[in-house]
């Protein structure tokens, strides 16, 4: 029997942006079926994390690597770490005027699983997940994006991710701006994609989505690497008792 | 430039000719005379000029040009270039096609319901035979001191006219293709001078569509350079509703000056959509003339431009009375190191109070060496108006390049997206059949780089 391999690790990740360090050392371990929540303020570094792992250009690694399923994805495009099975929602989805929803989402199911699906099995695929999720049909016809409430964005999001089937999906803020109502159903469409052989990553700063979906590791993120680790129940001592006593109880340890 | 080489092409000789050999009245010959006249009086542009700025007028040699015939014979048969049939299934509710190619002409077929109404859809050769009092007033309606319009007012002889009696409303579009070629097929060193006036009688509705095209050349890019000088009329009575749409692909051989003016009158309206696909140099004019009250134009501009070449338009939107409102959208993308150049004008008389005027302009520059200017001006003299104007000059935004890629996409396939989107936004304003299909399949190939 061999030893279960992770989908992600991460090692000792370093990362600047224009020059200013901003990811110090992450080290961090997924494996199938988990749930991860990755917690800390504004301003750690908890954004920058998620694009790195996509691959964005303007955030260059400068110091550790990325292994996918055991590949080294570090230097890999964003749309060959997508075919590899990685994705992410983003925080702030960008609009593309002209780009109709449908034409891209095809394009893209197409782009990563590396055939055409014919389009009637597209079809009915695509609104099979628009039910659950509660997403009209005229949303197709629309611009990704463009003009797209908060909460539109975010179902958008979650939509894709439900059609690309990633073998990891890592959700960036994915709870804000939402309000209570679009916040069950998202996190209702996260947990769907959960599963034995997908694991997911959830980068927020509030404990509330993971009243919804929830976690069984949640890592505390400062200053550009992970701080503590701990169970689900570290998420509700977070809401309770603030970042500060992590800090605190950080800094005699001689963790700086 | 050596005016004494031109006696056997571009010369007073062959304006004498055409008038002759097509048997035209005494009075078309003097219009024709007299544009030859003023034309010689006018100085030719040169890249000094701020509406001609990094055009190569220079290299054009007229002196080495020949001016061949449209329409010289009628052939049912001619062969239509196959685009162009593909073209014909996007607009399969057509009321017409007249096309010229070569010297060929495909005569329209108008359904007969059409012509019992009154409506007149044909090479403009035929409409000079055949209804010269009523199309006598429209060629010399607009003025101009532009010299490459006097030439083609001088030297016209090809092109389309169209007429649509008072009241008449048409559904499908009219279409006129002009293909140019010389007898060796490819156009070398040749020169058109088609002419197509459009006139929609008060409270009419009617679009035309009209597609100018040369065939590429066989020989290799050095051949000379080919001349297709174009003037379309746009007349709009009180109360009609004209939408036009011209596409031109030219070959990498045609230097193309291109005048369109539109003159819109008393609660009339036009929407437009110029699409430019290619040539070596385009110069394009497009001029709308809000002439009295409640008239309104909407037009819209696509270019994209490859390889080494050269765009430059100059829109005008002239308003002459009060309560008339334009706008303006015009969009480029340049591949490869394409340049462009755009030059927007709004023109707003003292009377003209009340007028709503906007213009936008947007370039994405997608080739490293590719290069766009945009140049708005704004002359106001009213001083109860709305008017803006706005342009930018960029590359493809990088986020949404990485929000596709992200998604699985490779980066020319998002490029390839986020730039017919860009497009795909103006083509959404064209109603005239599936005309804004035929038009983005035609971008995606170049887009493509097919």
């Amino acid at each position: 029997m061999t030893a279960k391999q992770p989908i992600l690790s991460v090692q000792n990740l370093h990362a600047k942006v224009e020059d200013k360090e901003i990811l110090k050392g992450v080290n961090l371990e997924i494996f199938p079926g988990e749930v991860h929540a990755i917690m800390g303020r504004n301003g750690s570094g908890k954004s920058t994390l998620s694009y790195t792992l996509m691959g964005h250009p303007r955030y260059v690694v400068t110091e550790g690597k990325i292994l996918f399923k055991g590949i080294d994805i570090t230097e890999m495009t964003p749309d060959e770490r997508a075919r590899t099975g990685l994705a992410l929602a983003f925080q702030y989805p960008v609009a593309i005027p002209g780009v109709s929803v449908s034409n891209f989402v095809r394009a893209s199911v197409n782009a990563v699983r590396g055939k055409d699906v014919p389009i009637k099995e597209f079809r009915a695929e695509l609104k099979e997940q628009m039910k659950k999720l509660g997403v009209a049909n005229e949303f197709l016809g629309r611009y990704i994006n463009d003009g797209f409430s908060g909460g539109e964005k975010k179902r958008l999001e979650i939509l894709q991710l439900a059609l690309l089937k990633p073998a990891l999906a890592v959700l960036d803020e994915t709870d804000s701006g939402l309000d209570i109502d679009a916040l069950k159903t998202v996190s209702e469409g996260i947990n769907n994609l959960s599963n034995p052989e997908t694991a997911i990553l959830l980068i927020t700063h509030y404990q509330r989505i993971l009243n919804y979906v929830e976690p069984q590791f949640v890592h505390v993120f400062q200053d550009g690497r992970i701080v503590k680790s701990g169970g689900g129940d570290l998420s509700k001592e977070l809401e309770a008792r603030g970042y500060d006593w992590v800090s605190q109880e950080l800094t005699p340890s001689g963790v700086s | 430039m050596s005016e004494s080489k031109l006696v056997n092409t571009i010369a007073r000789e062959r304006v004498d000719n055409l008038a002759s050999q097509n048997g035209e009245p005494s009075w078309l010959k003097e219009l024709r005379v007299s544009s030859w006249e003023a034309y010689l009086q006018t100085p030719m542009p040169t890249g000094r000029d701020e509406d001609w700025r990094k055009t190569e007028i220079e290299s054009l040699d007229l002196s080495n040009l020949n001016a061949i015939d449209l329409s010289t014979k009628k052939d049912e048969k001619a062969k239509l270039p196959e685009w162009f049939e593909t073209a014909l299934t996007f607009f399969d509710n057509h009321s017409g096609v007249v096309a010229e190619v070569g010297q060929a002409s495909v005569p329209a077929k108008l359904p007969a319901e059409l012509a019992a109404k009154g409506v007149i859809f044909c090479t403009l050769k035929e409409a000079l035979r055949d209804h010269a009092e009523l199309i006598r007033p429209y060629l010399s309606q607009i003025e101009s001191d532009q010299k490459f319009v006097l030439m083609n007012k001088a030297l016209f002889n090809g092109g389309t006219f169209l007429y649509v009696p008072p009241n008449v409303e048409i559904e499908g579009p009219f279409v006129s293709l002009t293909h140019f070629t010389s007898s060796n097929g490819s156009p070398n060193g040749v020169a058109i001078f088609p002419r197509l006036i459009a006139v929609l009688g008060s409270h009419s509705k009617a679009s035309l569509v009209n597609i100018l095209s040369s065939e590429p050349g066989k020989e290799n890019k050095t051949t000379l350079r080919s001349l297709a000088n174009v003037l379309v009329e746009v007349h709009v009575a009180p109360g009609a509703k004209c939408e036009y749409l011209e596409v031109q692909r030219f070959d990498s051989n045609v230097f193309a000056v291109t005048r369109t003016h539109n003159q819109v009158e008393q609660d009339a309206s036009v929407k437009s959509l110029t699409v430019a696909l290619g040539g070596s140099q385009l110069k394009g004019d497009i001029a709308t003339v809000l002439n009295a009250k409640g008239a309104e134009s909407d037009l819209q501009g696509i270019v994209l431009g490859d390889t080494d070449e050269h765009y430059s338009f100059n829109t005008i939107q002239k308003h002459n009375a009060p309560d008339t409102s334009s706008n303006i959208n015009f969009r480029v993308a340049l591949k490869g190191n394409a340049q462009s150049i755009y030059q927007g004008v709004i023109e707003v008389a003292k009377i003209a109070q009340k007028t709503a005027a906007f213009q936008s302009n947007k370039n994405l520059l997608l080739g490293n060496e590719a290069r766009a200017d945009s140049i708005p001006k704004l002359e106001i003299l009213a001083d109860d108006v709305k008017c803006s104007h706005g342009a930018t000059v960029g590359p493809v935004d990088r986020e949404q390049v990485f929000y596709l890629m992200s998604r699985g996409l490779s980066a020319p396939a998002a490029e390839e997206l986020i730039v017919t989107g860009f497009f795909r936004q103006i083509l959404e304003a064209c109603t005239i059949g599936r005309a804004k299909d035929w038009v983005y399949d035609v971008l995606a190939e170049k887009i493509h780089g097919v």
